[in-house]
């Protein structure tokens, strides 16, 4: 069985090949079935896999597949090896199965497009790199999984290439990453220098035993992969390439900027967490990070009129859900929310994408309203995708996974208690957000007519099916009073610590605080925004605060006059080239000794020959007199 | 005479049928003058000299008396020169058919060259240097001014006698010196002295011996001749000048230079060395703005000689193959190079200026391929014979540790990536009118075709020239 997981991440990119090399000959039909198959095909053997991972008991906790040793100088021992554990294989099973469906949507979606074989490539590739990243046994791999999928990321951000916009979205999502990543392979390289291998289970043991907590070394490494993670999984103050990712096509944020690639960070915390447990004022800076981004983005979010800016936004916010557990240490909690995450954000895209296509491409909430009557689809679909999203209670997955976390953040020290109140401050806000946008695509008058939206049974099977998971898919993991499901638990084995689960007053109150919250959040959306209201209310409330909002607070803004402004400034100097002057001058001088010796060069023999004569005597004399 | 009399003769082979080929040629067309004729006599003399080097190398090494010694080098060159000046032969027919009326006579002097050259590399004597150089000289007179209703060939090949008399003075003049101080004239006796220390006299004569040869190599500053005579002369005699009379006359400069242990005096060294560094950097410097294809090339010469000098120092079995090497691929290199200049040229005169050579890969493939690859292989591009021969220089000049040669050798060559470059951007522009007159035989675009072959060959896998380069080694030390 461990064999079949190298087959897992080969199928991707076989596919990719195959639709690469394919020639544009290749009907559409073809692109279609080889792009959904690859990743169909590796889904079950994903679940294959994991099957007999579950099977084998507690006796062996991970499967370790190597297909060949890279580069074998003493310690540094790096192979093409892939291993399964409980994290890695929750990990896979969203990656292969969320992914599955938006292939299948997308195969419907994008059919018209003339680049289908393209975007089936891409997406593709994408596929294998992330599963290059889960997988990978040793740090090396999987930093390449890393740069693989922001590659694919910065291919499909950019898949509409023929508009500029586009490919500085593309351009904007790399470089900002890219900060990131260095820091991330800086934190990786001294992790290696210092634990002395970069095998990953060998990194954890090694650092539980050989980092001192509180060490520089330890505080520096986790700093930086703290950065690197920031980077990938958009947290202040990089955030700031996710909402212009939208450029992508529908499909492509739902798969790669909502529900998989931008949890890569959260899932490397989680990964590396002994190395962050070694450096407690690093995790306290996480779940700070991770506080200040939830806040920030959802009241960003607030502001936006394009509909999946709204998402985008509330992406950023729901990974700082995850990146809080995770400085709180509720690393099963955050891993918790990432997979509900990925179910009911991978549904509000695909939902948003028909809309968006039944409109001809209008993104601009104010102009959409009244396509409930038109829309049934995608009018429930985004509407459990909501609710689940604001987390409503017991009805919703995004309720179970929320109330994992809180609790576990209540709990932690220190200021637990802090950060559970911002957590329900953004409980609030999520829901507010959320609705808003439902209610204002939804409800109200409808504009003008929609053009027929994609149907058939590819939209519509994983709309349904994503759906369901948004209510169902949280069950995994819930608390005694919802009947003590601990699957998560069971599958994470050894992998990560378990989550605790809140019994008693305390835990009633805040489930209820919490429960309440979200319940007035699509109350306030409602009054706010609902049918009622809304003619009346055309432009917003408080428009100054609603401008800075939609202008995602203005980090866009500070980061063009404080870093591209002055860097464009600096290339523009360096325009004409003062570095090659010194090169002209050599070219030059060559050219001006050339002149010369070609004045000697002008046929004379008399000329040639005492040339000859002097030659001679030079020769004569230095024999000579040396 | 008896079966042990021929197995003895056996080494002396070669060179013995290089040496009646003109003979049998000059008999031949006085009975009646055919070009082909000429032409097939020629080769077939040349290949049974090639022929006749593997039962040679077997039996050597042998003496003819004082002057002549045959041994694994010389063996090795006389092959080269027996191969090249049949590329030359082979090159000039259709370029004679189409300019001359009388081209009998050319293979006989084309003959006398590649025996000169021989008889070169296989002497151990300074008389017999002379002799051999003579005869050479001799020859390339005849051959630069052939066509003799071309002023500019009339006026390339006196120029040639001129300065060539002048350079044999000098070389007289110093084994006269080298006589006087030691009463003898082989390398043994030389390298007898050396052990001692030369005096004053000896030192100027051996300097003044290897200043008539740097200018039979064409190195600065006795290069002056060189362009005028490559423009001048048609341009298969050319390319005759820059291999074979060269190229014996390297393989003469290296087994001087070792077998008489000169470089062991620093002074002498330090000429090598200058000359060397100063052959590469005028030589580049003059081809840098060069738009005369011929006088390019005969600049480029010149650095190349320069380069080849720093194998010719490294005394050693690295040396050897470095020299080997160098001169194999530069033959093949310059053939490249001289053969698309020949092809192109027609009966109005030469191909010369860069013009000629525009757009050539689209209107003339083959032609354009070739003297891309040439080109490249001149500068020294990886997958192309003269990378690999640079590498040997370097590394023979790093194994000595001759780091101020090896920093000379890069920078020049980094001057010469402009002309070199600029040829195969001319090559590869946009085509100009194709001009008449040129060679459109298969006959040239053969030629070609092996040499390009042989070119990629020699850069991919050079060990094909290792066992001859060990022979030649062994010989020597």
């Amino acid at each position: 069985m461990p064999s079949l997981l190298a087959l897992v991440v080969a199928l991707p990119f076989a596919g990719f090949l195959l639709l690469s090399l394919g020639g544009a000959r290749l009907p559409a039909r073809a692109v279609g079935i080889i792009g959904v198959s690859s990743v169909a095909i590796s889904a079950v053997l994903a679940v294959a896999v994991f099957v007999a991972l579950a099977a084998s008991g507690p006796a062996e906790v991970r499967f370790v597949d190597t297909v060949w040793t890279w580069i074998d100088v003493g310690p540094f021992a790096p192979a093409v090896a892939f291993s399964l554990d409980g994290l890695s294989a929750v990990m896979m099973l969203v990656v292969t199965l969320v992914g599955l469906l938006i292939h299948v949507y997308a195969a419907a979606y994008m059919r018209s497009d003339a680049s289908y074989r393209r975007f089936f490539a891409y997406m593709n590739l994408f596929v294998g790199f992330m599963l290059v990243l889960v997988l990978a046994d040793n740090l090396l791999l999987l930093y390449l999984g890393w740069e693989g999928v922001g590659l694919a990321s910065y291919l499909l951000i950019g898949f509409w290439y023929q508009r500029p916009e586009n490919g500085y979205a593309a351009r904007k999502a790399f470089i900002v990453t890219r900060i990131g990543d260095t820091a991330l392979a800086i934190g990786l390289f001294l992790l290696f220098w210092e634990l002395g291998t970069v095998d990953i289970a060998q990194v954890i043991t090694r650092a539980d035993q050989l980092l001192v907590e509180g060490s520089a070394v330890a505080n520096l490494s986790a700093a930086l992969i703290l950065a690197g993670a920031a980077g990938k999984s958009a947290q202040v103050p990089l955030h700031v390439w996710l909402p212009d990712a939208m450029a992508g096509p529908t499909p492509v944020s739902a798969l790669i900027h909502a529900a998989t690639m931008v949890t890569a960070g959260v899932y490397l915390i989680a990964r590396l967490h002994p190395i962050f447990e070694a450096a407690p004022a690093v995790l306290v800076a996480v779940a700070i990070v991770g506080a200040v981004t939830l806040l920030l983005a959802a009241l960003a979010a607030l502001g936006q009129r394009d509909v999946k800016r709204v998402l985008a936004y509330s992406t950023i916010s729901q990974l700082g859900y995850m990146v809080v557990a995770l400085g709180a240490g509720a690393y099963a909690a955050a891993i918790a929310h990432l997979v509900t995450h990925a179910f009911f954000k991978a549904l509000l895209f695909l939902s948003a994408g028909v809309v968006i296509a039944s409109l001809r491409g209008e993104h601009d909430l104010w102009r959409m309203g009244g396509l409930r009557r038109v829309l049934h689809l995608p009018f429930w679909s985004f509407g459990i995708g909501a609710a689940s999203l604001a987390a409503v209670p017991v009805v919703t997955a995004g309720f179970y996974s929320k109330e994992l976390i809180l609790w576990n953040v209540w709990v932690a020290e220190p200021g637990g208690a802090w950060l559970a109140a911002v957590l329900l401050a953004g409980t609030f806000l999520t829901a507010l957000y959320a609705f808003r946008a439902f209610f204002l695509a939804f409800f109200g008058k409808l504009r003008d007519a929609p053009s027929p939206p994609p149907r058939g049974g590819l939209i519509a099977a994983p709309l349904v099916i994503l759906a369901v998971l948004a209510i169902v898919g949280g069950l995994f993991e819930t608390s005694a009073y919802f009947g003590g499901i601990e699957l998560l638990t069971l599958t994470l084995g050894d992998s990560l610590p378990a989550a605790a689960h809140g019994v008693g007053a305390d835990a009633l109150a805040l489930m209820i605080g919490a429960s309440g919250l979200s319940l007035l959040g699509i109350a306030a959306a409602y009054l706010a925004y609902g049918p009622r209201v809304l003619p009346r209310r055309a432009g917003g409330y408080l428009p100054a605060a609603g401008r800075a909002a939609e202008a995602g607070f203005g980090f866009d803004a500070a980061y063009e006059r404080i870093v591209v402004g002055p860097f464009r400034r600096l290339a523009r100097g360096l325009r004409d080239e003062p570095v090659d002057l010194v090169y002209e001058a050599v070219a030059r001088l060559l050219r001006a000794a050339h002149g010369v010796l070609a004045f000697t060069q002008r046929g004379r023999v008399r000329v040639y020959l005492a040339v000859l004569l002097l030659g001679s005597l030079a020769v004569l004399a230095y024999s000579v007199m040396a | 005479m008896t079966r042990a009399d021929l197995a003895d003769l056996a080494p002396l082979a070669p060179l013995a049928i290089l040496a009646v080929t003109p003979l049998v040629v000059t008999v031949a067309i006085s009975v009646r003058r055919h070009h082909a004729l000429a032409l097939g006599i020629t080769l077939a003399g040349l290949a049974a000299a090639v022929a006749a080097v593997p039962a040679a190398l077997a039996a050597a090494p042998a003496t003819a008396g004082a002057l002549v010694t045959v041994d694994a080098l010389s063996l090795s060159f006389t092959l080269l020169i027996a191969l090249g000046t049949a590329v030359v032969a082979l090159m000039s027919r259709p370029y004679l058919a189409r300019s001359e009326r009388r081209p009998e006579e050319y293979y006989v002097l084309l003959g006398i060259a590649a025996t000169g050259a021989a008889a070169l590399v296989s002497t151990e004597h300074l008389a017999g240097v002379i002799l051999a150089v003579e005869t050479l000289s001799v020859a390339l007179f005849g051959l630069i001014a052939y066509p003799r209703d071309r002023a500019g060939a009339i006026e390339a090949g006196l120029k040639y006698l001129i300065m060539t008399g002048a350079a044999s003075a000098v070389l007289v003049f110093g084994a006269a010196l080298l006589y006087a101080d030691i009463g003898g004239l082989t390398f043994d006796d030389i390298a007898a002295r050396a052990s001692g220390g030369f005096s004053v006299v000896g030192l100027a004569g051996l300097a003044l011996v290897i200043a008539g040869l740097a200018f039979k190599l064409a190195l600065a500053p006795f290069h002056m001749w060189a362009p005028d005579v490559y423009q001048g002369a048609p341009a298969p005699v050319s390319a005759l000048i820059a291999t074979v009379s060269e190229g014996a006359v390297a393989a003469l400069a290296f087994r001087m230079l070792s077998a008489t242990g000169a470089l062991t005096e620093p002074a002498l060294a330090a000429i090598v060395a200058g000359l060397a560094v100063v052959s590469m950097a005028a030589g580049n410097l003059l081809a840098l703005l060069q738009t005369r294809v011929k006088r390019l090339l005969a600049y480029s010469s010149v650095a190349h000689f320069g380069y080849l000098l720093v194998a010719v120092m490294a005394a050693g079995p690295l040396g050897v193959e470095a020299l080997l090497f160098y001169v194999a691929a530069y033959f093949v290199m310059t053939y490249l190079a001289f053969g698309v200049v020949t092809a192109l040229s027609g009966r109005a005169g030469d191909a010369d200026a860069l013009d000629h050579f525009k757009g050539l890969c689209w209107r003339r493939p083959v032609l354009g391929i070739a003297l891309v690859l040439s080109s490249l292989s001149l500068l020294g591009v990886p997958v192309t014979a003269g990378f690999i021969a640079k590498l040997y220089v370097l590394a023979a000049g790093a194994s000595e540790a001759r780091w101020g040669l090896v920093v000379a050798i890069a920078l020049t060559t980094a001057i010469s990536a402009f002309y070199y470059l600029r040829l195969v951007v001319v090559s590869l522009s946009r085509p100009a009118e194709d001009p008449r007159g040129d060679d459109r035989s298969l006959e040239a675009a053969a030629l070609l075709t092996v040499l390009v072959a042989l070119l990629i060959a020699l850069g991919v896998a050079p060990g094909i020239l290792e066992p001859l380069a060990t022979r030649a080694a062994d010989a020597l030390f």
